[in-house]
């Protein structure tokens, strides 16, 4: 089957699917039993689908443009004359789609504009925010020693990361790893990377608080592993992106694989790569304070502590330490990756 | 007494991946110490051909038979690191775009050549021995640029990274100099320098070049022979002086007017 149908299908299929759920959803009221019953309900929106994609197909023939239609149909198959937004079928189910989204999220989030201006709430918010903006500077040398810590988290996971992905930046990169092998191995590598970042660093501080304890070595190899991750992407990319010119030419000296990396590659990717390590030194600053929430150590930890007893005027203090070294870092990497261009 | 060409090229057939038959079947011999110019349109396979030579490119079938009178082997048969190695030692190749590395000083490109003659590991540390320096030293004196040694490769005009090129090119000490359309991406008056010191390197150092080229004014100039390639196939092979209008047409179509660059 062609894969533009195979596209409109899916497309088609889960935005009928998701009308088709909502609406028996609001009909019928399931309740809490009901709605955890996985296999009847997945079996249900399953029917939905197939019922959706088939209803796509049958508009498609008789030549009514649904959104999957005219999202992915080829050019050659695009009608040549202008008709009116309002009268195409696809404007309508755009529509539908989103007013329906809109609807459930409404539902799904709680959103309520009461709780938002309801009296009591609002007393405590004005409280806190009296409390954040007069900043108790008693703690403050405590708030930069937290700090300290905080950065050389962010400067150890960031050094640590850069010879892994150095390294592996070569492996995962398609145009490194050529033949069946290598082909193989540049997949595998892609995969492992795309796992490790879409855990979230948060996560990856959980793991290794239980694994090495709470403090700020966790919090350390967290960002540690979800840079490695991050930098080798990253890396590998500026790897794929390299002029073929320079290779074909230390190729003909009769250079093996090793030698052609170094040579013809890396001399092109050292500064994006610096680049990218300053930028990723800076983000992981900011990242180490959020996680420190959940025990990575340094000023995140301090913050969630503050927190924890309503001391208001003390989180002051470190919004404003963590504000102050966040901007610093900011303006340090901009300057220092815009010299190197 | 015939003596056995140093390159045999037989049947020679490339198909791309994509199905492209760049080259339907090419056979010719390159004559030890000449000045071969293969001539055609873009797209007749003459790139294709000399990448298939060096083995930048794989080739589909067909020998390529090499003799230098001492050992003689088939380079379309080489599969191991250690034969590839050999085989581009004794076949430097010179590029349109040059193929510098842009941000490494002209001797460290030059120091490319010895490559496949330095370890891995020393060549990793930019370790080459003094000998090896003094040999690129000589060679970029050979084309005239040796007070450029330490600047940056992107630096220097086209004509003069060509003629570095040269000289990484002959810090291998090949028998066979292979030239992609040398002088493509640059000025009619650079052209004729690089054109220059190529001669100079197939008369003084004996080195055959096969080259490749657009411009039949060149050619008459510089070759000593002269094969055409069109669509993949060897349409000519002989003099350049022969090539009279009705070649011209022949192997650059009806209608193709030849341009003079002085």
């Amino acid at each position: 089957m062609k894969s533009y149908v195979v596209r409109r299908s899916i497309l088609d299929g889960f935005t009928f699917a998701f009308l088709i759920a909502s609406l028996a959803v609001w009909i019928i009221n399931p309740t809490d039993e009901q709605a955890l019953n996985m296999r009847v309900n997945v079996a249900l929106f399953a029917a939905a689908f197939i019922l959706g994609t088939f209803v796509s197909h049958v508009l498609t023939k008789l030549k009514v443009t649904t959104l999957g239609e005219s999202l992915f149909q080829p050019p050659y198959k695009k009608n040549k004359e202008a008709v009116a937004w309002y009268k195409t079928f696809s404007a309508w189910q755009l529509i539908v789609l989103l007013v329906g989204l809109m609807i459930v999220s409404i539902i799904k989030t709680k959103f309520s504009i009461y709780e938002l201006l309801n009296e009591d709430g609002f007393n405590g918010a004005i409280r806190l925010f009296k409390g954040i903006g007069s900043p108790n500077f008693d703690i403050l040398p405590k708030a930069i020693l937290n700090i300290i810590e905080t950065i050389f988290m962010a400067f150890l996971a960031t050094a640590l990361a850069i010879p892994f992905a150095f390294v592996l930046s070569f492996v995962s990169a398609k145009n490194v790893m050529t033949g069946k092998v290598g082909f193989s191995i540049y997949l595998a590598m892609r995969t492992l990377f795309n796992i490790m970042r879409s855990i979230e660093a948060l996560v990856w501080a959980i793991i290794f608080s239980v694994w090495v304890g709470i403090g700020p070595f966790a919090g350390m190899l967290a960002l540690m592993i979800h840079s490695i991750a991050s930098l080798a992407k990253q890396y590998s990319e500026m790897v794929e992106t390299v002029s073929e010119g320079p290779i074909e030419g230390v190729q003909s000296c009769g250079a093996n694989k090793l030698q052609t990396i170094w040579y013809a590659i890396v001399p092109q990717v050292v500064l994006p790569y610096v680049s990218f390590t300053v930028y990723r030194w800076d983000i992981n600053v900011r990242m180490a304070t959020i996680i420190g929430l959940v025990g990575g150590g340094g000023i995140g930890t301090l913050l969630v502590q503050y927190q924890g007893q309503a001391m208001w005027p003390e989180v002051g203090t470190i919004i404003v330490v963590i504000a102050v070294v966040v901007w610093a870092m900011d303006q340090a990497s901009a300057y220092i990756r815009e010299a190197l261009k | 007494m015939s003596v056995k060409p140093i390159l045999s090229i037989k049947n020679l057939k490339k198909t791309y991946p994509n199905g492209v038959q760049a080259l339907k079947g090419v056979s010719f011999d390159v004559k030890k110490g000449e000045f071969l110019v293969v001539i055609g349109l873009s797209g007749s396979g003459k790139s294709t051909m000399l990448r298939c030579i060096n083995r930048l490119h794989e080739p589909t079938s067909g020998n390529l038979v090499f003799n230098d009178g001492k050992v003689e082997k088939d380079l379309a048969k080489i599969e191991k690191p250690a034969e590839i190695k050999w085989l581009r030692q004794n076949v430097g190749m010179i590029f349109q775009h040059f193929n510098l590395i842009p941000r490494h000083s002209v001797l460290s490109n030059v120091l490319m050549g010895k490559l496949s003659k330095t370890s891995t590991l020393k060549s990793l540390f930019g370790m080459f021995s003094d000998e090896d320096v003094a040999e690129a030293m000589k060679y970029l004196k050979l084309v005239g640029i040796a007070d450029k040694a330490h600047i940056r490769a992107d630096q220097l005009s086209g004509g003069q990274q060509q003629r570095v090129a040269i000289a990484r090119a002959l810090t291998q000490n090949p028998q066979i100099l292979l030239a992609d359309e040398p002088v493509a991406s640059l000025d009619p008056a650079t052209c004729h320098v690089v054109m220059d010191y190529l001669r100079k390197v197939n008369q003084e150092l004996g080195i055959t070049i096969v080259c490749n080229l657009h411009f039949l004014s060149l050619v008459r100039q510089y070759a000593t022979r002269v094969v055409a390639l069109k669509g993949g196939e060897l349409v000519y092979e002989g003099d350049p002086k022969n090539i009279d209008e009705a070649w011209f047409e022949k192997i650059y179509g009806a209608g193709a007017k030849e341009v003079h660059i002085n």
